[in-house]
Order: structure tokens, then C-alpha cells, then sequence
């Protein structure tokens, strides 16, 4: 078909489609040139069509979406774990993380179009590893890690070091990001994230938050403040959060510790926003979060 | 590359020989699907004109490639014609003034068509409806004749006259 006015055309493509983990590592092996591995493609077609990303013709597509044992939600002595290529929609609706996670919940809704939600993986917004991703500061704040398998071994790491730069991560080209896990919300805890874009659905966050809250008898026992679009990764900020521990949990404080988010960051100017404006919306989000939070644990 | 997929197209099922490189768009606009409904627009999942259902959810097939929707039910504008008689929710379409020039028509109609299907008994509000059509731009309407049109044609479905 001939090409759309405005948008690159797909390179020629050659298309592998391995039906099992075992099936997918001897591919590692066989397979000849550069390769790529997608599951939903909801990012890699808009970043081929965009020019973002460019490949030459001849380039091998890895498609994981059809690996079962990569697709699942479970939970498991209070820890849920979500398999890499399990779609948005289906995590949104799942009774395990609306029980164990509704902040994630609500930051999924939040995210792109129900179409995109339905194809999109989690997986994939972790490994593209834009400083954007929306699900990743709610991950962040409920202390995830990701499970990584390689041809040799499976090794689990903390999320908040997994990132290394813009669309960069540790993973190597022979390895497959497997699952993501993370303990569930006990009773004396809770999760928020919210973000700001130029409008509602199908956009990228100028600023996105989420924070984590624990309170036992009026005192903030733990505290994880984490921010989308704010840096090259998304981030986490060790000292606000710091500042909380062992704190009376009230708004005046929260609100402090807001203020200490926005000194913490230095963001960019970029076609989105302006440094001071991404700034100010971090102390803002930041308080909104962790004040939903309390509102949350102080009923 | 050329590969062979199986898709089931508005109830009819279809071995196709495609390219790798090929989107599901493209596959059901090609001379041998013909499936004009299926708008092309603007390529990377923001305006949701090209939305069809794939195993009963509404996608972007700009956005799916081809390849990877083997094996599965592809559900387009045209499938939900009854020969000439148009559905009921694009008869509520009609009957709302819900659609101007027309483009954005065919992908809402699958969104709503996505929404009210999956719909229990409870009320339908506005705000459920615009959520479900928050894919899916018109540069047209202003939205309000959309909302409309879906909310009649939730009436549709609770009075019996759904397919």
C-alpha cells in the first residue's frame, strides 16, 4: 500500500512469533541480524511512523504477546506479580490488583485511549523506559521490581534501577523482561498517582506522581515519593521522602514535604513545558498524592 | 516478507497471504478485504478512526500488525450492517445528528458499539460515555450529538432492538 502522506512507511520486516519461553531463548540463538522485541506495538509503530526510531529493511520482529507463560496476574504470600505482556485493560479490571493496588488501577485509566489499553502491555511501558511511562511512578511507589530472564539465568531487580537514560535500561538485547512484582497494600497503606497533560486521554504527562504512605497511629512509618517526566528516568526522591519518616501524618507536613519534591528535582524545558512549570506541578502532585493518601488511611 | 495469517472478518474467515510489515489497517483496506470503514488517518493511535474490534474489544488497527492478529475475530463497521438495513446504533447516529462530515463515524460507532455491548443493567452515564469514546476524536461535532446518539441507542438495546 502506498505510503500515508506525513508518516515513514514500516521497514521490511521478517516476522518471528515464539509460542514458549524455551522456544523464544533458542531464537536468541538462531537468529541473524538486528532484531527487535514488541508485544503490543502500540509504541513501536507510532516511534517507526514518527521517525523517532529507524530501522533498514530486513530487521526481525519478536512478538512475545502470543507467550502464555509471559501473561498471567497472580498473588502469591502477599506479594502480586504480573507477567510482562499482560494487556493494560486486563490489569485495570483485574480483582487482584483492584484489591492489592488501586492506585495502579487508576493511573492504567489514566493512560492513552481504551483501544491502546487493550492492546498495550505493561511490560512494554516499563521496557521502552521513556521518562514518561505511566505506569512506572505508581510502580515505583509500590516498591516493584522487574523479573528479567536471560539465557542463563533470571535475575530480579529493583525497578529504580533499572532505568539508565532516556528509552535506556539494563536490559541486554538477549534478555526479555519476564514479570513485574510488588508487595501488596496493607491495611495502614496506600498509593496515588495522578498527572497533567494538555488534556485528558492519548497524551503524554507533562509531570505525573505517585506517592506511597504508611501510618500506623498517627505517624508516617514509610514514605515513597516517585515522578514521571521530571528527569531523564523516572525518578524517586530519597530525601523528601526521608523527611517524612517517623513524622505526624497531617497535611501541614505532607505539604512541607511537597516543597522539599520540587527542590529535590531539576527538570528540563522541552516542547511540553518549562522547567519551573514542571516544577511547580511536582510539588503540587506530590501533596495532591500523598494528601489522597492519608485521606485514604484517615477516613 | 510475504506470510500466510487466518482472520475472521465480520463473520467470514479469510487465508490471507500478507506482508510482515503490514498493519491490520492495512490488511482490511487492501483490494481484497475492501474494508472502507476502516479510516486511515492519523497512523499512531490518537484519533481512533480506524477502530474495529479484535475478539470482541475495540483496537486501533493502525496500531496492530497484521501478523500478530492471526487467528483472530475482526469486527469492522460494515460487519454490523444487516445487508442495506443500517444497526441500530448507527440509526441512532442518524436520528441524533451524531456525526457531520463523517470521518471519525465508522471508529466511534465501534467504541460505542464495544461500550453498550458490554454494558450491564445499570444506567449508562455521560461521563461512562465519553470515557469509552475518549479514543476517538470529531473535529465535527463538539461531542454532545455523539453522547446522545450512544445514550439512544443504550435505549435501543434496553427496548430489544440490538443485534
Amino acid at each position: 500500500m502506498k505510503n500515508f502522506v506525513g508518516s515513514r512507511a514500516l521497514p521490511d520486516l521478517v516476522y518471528h512469533c515464539p509460542e514458549n519461553m524455551n522456544a523464544l531463548m533458542a531464537l536468541f540463538d538462531t537468529i541473524q541480524g538486528e532484531y527487535k522485541i514488541v508485544a503490543g506495538c502500540t509504541d513501536f509503530i507510532p516511534a517507526v511512523r514518527g521517525g523517532r526510531w529507524s530501522f533498514n529493511d530486513g530487521l526481525s520482529l519478536i512478538d512475545i504477546k502470543k507467550i502464555d507463560e509471559l501473561n498471567f496476574i497472580k498473588e502469591t504470600d502477599g506479594i502480586v506479580t504480573i507477567g510482562a505482556v499482560t494487556p493494560l485493560s486486563t490489569i485495570m479490571s483485574s480483582d487482584i490488583v483492584q484489591k492489592h493496588a488501586p492506585g495502579l488501577c487508576h493511573a492504567m485509566s489514566t493512560m492513552a485511549s481504551p483501544q491502546v489499553r487493550n492492546v498495550g502491555t505493561m511490560g512494554g511501558n516499563i521496557a521502552m523506559s521513556s521518562p514518561a511511562g505511566d505506569t512506572v511512578p505508581s510502580l515505583l511507589a509500590l516498591g516493584a521490581s522487574v523479573i528479567i530472564k536471560g539465557k542463563q539465568e533470571e535475575k530480579k531487580v529493583a525497578l529504580d534501577q533499572f532505568f539508565t537514560g532516556p528509552g535506556k535500561n539494563i536490559m541486554a538485547s538477549n534478555e526479555v523482561l519476564k514479570a513485574i512484582e510488588f508487595p501488596a497494600l496493607k491495611a495502614d497503606e496506600s498509593v496515588h498517582f495522578q498527572k497533567i497533560g494538555t488534556r485528558d486521554a492519548v497524551i503524554i504527562s507533562i509531570v505525573s506522581a505517585a506517592s506511597f504512605l504508611k501510618v500506623e497511629n498517627g505517624v508516617c512509618k514509610a514514605a515513597r515519593i516517585a515522578l514521571g517526566s521530571v528527569a531523564p528516568t523516572p525518578i524517586r526522591v530519597p530525601k523528601a521522602e526521608a523527611f517524612l519518616k517517623n513524622k505526624p501524618a497531617t497535611r501541614e507536613v505532607l505539604a512541607q514535604c511537597a516543597e522539599l519534591v520540587a527542590r529535590e528535582i531539576s527538570p528540563i524545558t522541552d516542547l511540553r513545558a518549562s522547567a519551573d512549570y514542571r516544577r511547580d506541578l511536582s510539588e503540587t502532585l506530590s501533596r495532591r498524592t500523598l494528601m489522597a493518601c492519608l485521606d485514604d488511611l484517615n477516613p | 516478507m510475504k506470510m500466510p495469517v487466518t482472520l475472521n472478518i465480520n463473520n467470514t474467515t479469510w487465508n490471507l497471504d500478507i506482508d510482515a510489515n503490514a498493519t491490520l489497517l492495512e490488511v482490511l483496506r487492501n483490494n481484497v478485504l475492501n474494508q472502507q470503514s476502516v479510516h486511515r488517518s492519523c497512523e499512531e493511535g490518537e484519533c481512533g478512526a480506524c477502530t474495529v474490534l479484535m475478539d470482541g474489544k475495540p483496537v486501533n488497527s493502525c496500531l496492530v500488525m497484521a501478523a500478530s492478529a492471526q487467528g483472530s475475530t475482526i469486527i469492522t463497521s460494515e460487519g454490523l450492517m444487516r445487508g442495506d438495513e443500517l444497526h441500530p446504533l448507527m440509526k441512532a447516529f442518524v436520528d441524533e445528528l451524531g456525526l457531520q462530515c463523517g470521518f471519525c463515524t465508522p471508529g466511534m460507532v465501534m467504541s460505542a458499539y464495544a461500550l453498550i455491548n458490554q454494558w450491564e443493567d445499570e444506567e449508562l452515564s455521560d461521563m461512562d460515555i465519553r470515557k469509552a469514546i475518549e479514543g476517538n476524536l470529531c473535529r465535527c461535532t463538539g461531542y454532545v450529538n455523539i453522547v446522545n446518539s450512544i445514550r439512544r441507542a443504550k435505549q435501543a438495546k434496553d427496548a430489544g432492538n440490538w443485534w
